[in-house]
């Protein structure tokens, strides 16, 4: 019980620190979105070349560890912008590397869950619409669309999470997020309460990932029901 | 910019010192996890009362969580679980049982899920042609059912075996010498953090892709069954063809414990 | 032989099968047909334990019991004394045509392992495939896959062999071939009990004709009576509209 009292009273200082996790979380889904969108666009274009770099690059990151994703964009950016551009960027927020490195890392899973839903709407889906008289972007826009989010949302929010478990590694080059919270917690009780404390951050986690989780399926449901009513 | 390629050469000699211990955490969580994260499988599968209730509330959380609070978790509360049972101080432990440790139930949460949908996947005619051919249930698992999923489960046991090598490289936070760690206390002497981690990554592509290899070659040898006329040449061979795994695999376990209606009936059903 | 009295069976409060009984003597090639949906393939996986039924009594092989009060026993006794061919043939993916053969043989019936193969082959042989005996099932073609699932069923030397729509998965040009082992079977004495389409199957093959609708027996005699005199309405609408569809 006592136990239970203290992961509370930890809840309620760790949590003021979630902002950093959800701008990191929410600026690195949206970039890594684009970038994963331009890969996919890159592994269906007609250039071999193209199609070549968007297999290597995904190849090579999901390889990748994400800590050394993460080191080598903070060690690695700031020599590569002052070698070729002569900007100084130290003097950045670290958040901004963060956000970086996580982009590199969601881009790629997130091109190939585009690609494979893209792939999973018929061909003749394309042809029906154009045979109706619609343009192609129409048919794209009005009917591949709609298919292809179904297909992928799944895999999409699985990747999410994992975004947001990444992000967690955030602490490693200084930024107080909620685990350099936690540490700091911990290290002023001198190592006291040091799993009640980590306990707490790890719920914090859980209820994130159970809630995107939980929005998919209810998503996913007013989907099938849409169905269901067409059918019936 | 540049780098200090005589650096990097220096620490890709101290670093590859600890490519043996990233190599054994790896091994030894996998080694371990795989059979439970089999017996989970079943649980879930057969609804073991109780059981499976646990079993769920272990895989949600440990997937529903970062890996570095779960390496914390357990960093912190290992050495006091230890010293209530054993009364040893439990900073003589070598730090890499705590990886051991870790990383296994990481893998375990993994793989029960990977089990789970590869047991799934196998039609259950296939037991009840064993029934019909005399054999016991138990008999028609062990011979029939479980060789089938194992297979069908490999592309999966690969991602985690890659999950596992590349989160093996927070190993350094709980003091274990792997090659992250001697990385990292080679380039602090100089401040060379670029050259160090650019080292480091490099060793860690060549692992997951000698990993990639090497599963690959185990399941084109399981899967022989299963060619019918498509040769392999050297040209779709897998890893140079550099084909991301099937998604709809890890579609099914991004779903994790909400498929209840799953499409695909189990083989247990109507036994 | 084997003789089912009043059997039942119902999903969720939908009956399928409203107490049907049978009888099989030795030799009898039995053909069932009737509309999809009216209790077949249902009614031979309640005989044959996979499902277990709501009521009735089987008498067979020894026991003889209401379906609900078998022991895992009886159930084990019913099963080795049947074979069965399923509607996609369930071969072990992971065995070869061979083995698939073997595998009951063995571990089932406790039979050396060089005696198993010897039957094997010769089963393999009556079914025409030889020469496909280390095979997987992904290199045979639907009919061969067929095939090899009656010379799987004959090598137990069964009592009676079950065959549940037997050439319903396959294409047209692949039924054949099926049809004429299943035809020498029967011929060689083989007791047969066959859920069908093949309406020249069960009017040249059979020896007794049974028309099911809505889980009940409409109708059953001589395939001459069935086809050629029908007695009840529903049967000669179901002849007619198959016929008219050939």
């Amino acid at each position: 019980m006592e136990n239970v009292r203290l992961i509370i009273n930890f809840l309620g200082q760790l949590l003021p620190a979630i902002n950093i996790t959800l701008v990191v979380s929410v600026s690195s889904i949206i970039l890594g979105s684009l970038l994963g969108l331009g890969l996919a666009a890159a592994k269906k274009s007609e250039s071999a070349i193209l199609r070549v770099i968007s297999a290597v690059y995904v190849s090579v990151i999901r390889a990748t560890p994400s800590i050394i994703m993460i080191f080598v964009v903070y060690y690695g950016m700031p020599l590569l912008f002052s070698g070729w551009f002569h900007v100084n960027i130290e003097g950045w927020n670290r958040m901004y590397f963060v956000i970086i490195a996580l982009t590199l890392l969601f881009s790629a899973p997130v091109s190939e869950i585009m690609r494979s839903a893209y792939e999973s709407v018929s061909k003749g889906q394309m042809e029906a619409g154009l045979m109706v008289g619609m343009t192609p972007f129409q048919t794209f826009y009005r009917i591949l669309l709609p298919q292809a989010f179904v297909v992928a949302l799944p895999n999409f929010a699985n990747s999410v999470i994992n975004l947001l478990k990444e992000g967690a590694l955030t602490f490693t080059i200084g930024v107080v997020d909620m685990v350099a919270k936690a540490q700091m917690i911990v290290a002023n009780n001198s190592g006291g309460y040091a799993w009640q404390t980590y306990c707490a951050l790890a719920l914090i986690y859980w209820v994130i990932s159970l809630a995107i989780d939980k929005g998919v399926t209810l998503v996913e449901k007013s989907y099938q029901a849409k169905r269901k009513t067409i059918a019936a | 910019m540049s780098l200090n390629t005589d650096f990097m050469g220096k620490v890709a000699q101290t670093a590859i010192q600890g490519v043996p211990v990233t190599l054994q955490i790896v091994l030894v969580a996998l080694l371990i996890s795989l059979p439970i994260g089999c017996l989970f499988a079943l649980i879930r599968i057969y609804r073991i009362k109780g059981l499976e209730q646990l079993v769920k509330l272990y895989v949600s959380f440990v997937r529903g969580t970062p890996i570095i609070a779960q390496i914390l978790i357990v960093y912190s509360a290992f050495p006091s679980l230890l010293n209530m049972f054993i009364g040893k101080v439990a900073f003589s432990i070598n730090p890499i049982y705590y990886a051991y440790i870790v990383f296994t139930l990481n893998s375990i949460a993994t793989l029960t899920e990977v089990f789970r949908s590869a047991l799934q996947t196998v039609d259950k005619g296939q037991m009840e042609a064993g029934l019909m051919v005399g054999m016991q249930p138990r008999q028609t698992f062990w011979r029939i059912i479980f060789p089938q999923a194992l297979i069908s489960a490999l592309p999966n046991i690969t991602n985690a075996a890659l999950y596992l090598i590349k989160n093996s490289s927070l190993a350094f936070i709980m003091s274990v010498k792997d090659i992250t760690a001697i990385a990292k206390t080679e380039a602090a002497f100089n401040y060379n953090f670029l050259e160090a981690y650019l080292v480091v990554w490099v060793y860690y592509l060549i692992i997951c892709y000698s990993a990639e290899v090497i599963f690959y070659l185990l399941e084109r040898y399981f899967s022989k069954f299963r060619r019918s006329t498509k040769k392999t040449t050297f040209f779709n061979w897998k890893p140079l063809s550099i084909r991301q795994p099937d998604l709809s695999a890890d579609a099914d376990l991004a779903k994790g414990g909400r498929d209840e209606h799953a499409q695909n009936r189990p083989f247990k059903k109507r036994l | 032989m084997l003789k089912i009295d009043h059997l039942k069976k119902g999903y969720e409060g939908n009956e399928i099968l409203k107490g049907i009984s049978l009888d099989v003597n030795k030799g009898d090639v039995i053909s069932i047909i009737g509309p999809s949906g009216s209790g077949k393939t249902t009614l031979l996986r309640n005989i044959t334990t996979l499902e277990r039924a709501d009521g009735g009594h089987i008498q067979f092989a020894g026991v003889d019991k209401d379906f609900q009060k078998l022991s895992s026993q009886d159930i084990q006794t019913i099963r080795r004394n049947v074979g069965f061919v399923f509607q996609n043939y369930n071969l072990f993916n992971n065995k070869t045509a061979l083995q698939n053969i073997t595998e009951g043989l063995i571990v089932a019936r406790k039979v050396k392992k060089s005696e198993a193969e010897k039957i094997a082959l010769k089963a393999l042989e009556r079914v025409g495939l030889s020469d496909r005996q280390n095979h997987y099932p992904s290199q045979l073609s639907g009919g061969q896959q067929q095939r090899v699932g009656i010379a799987r069923a004959v090598a137990l030397n069964p009592q009676v062999i079950f065959f549940d729509e037997p050439t319903s998965a396959l294409d047209p040009e692949l039924v054949g071939e099926v049809l004429k082992v299943m035809r020498d079977l029967a011929e060689s004495g083989t007791t047969m009990v066959v859920v069908t389409h093949q309406m020249n199957f069960a009017r040249h093959v059979s020896n007794k004709v049974i028309f099911m609708a809505d889980g009940y027996i409409v109708e059953q005699g001589s395939p001459e009576e069935v086809f050629a005199h029908p007695s009840e309405t529903r049967t000669k609408e179901f002849l007619t509209d198959i016929l008219a569809n050939v």
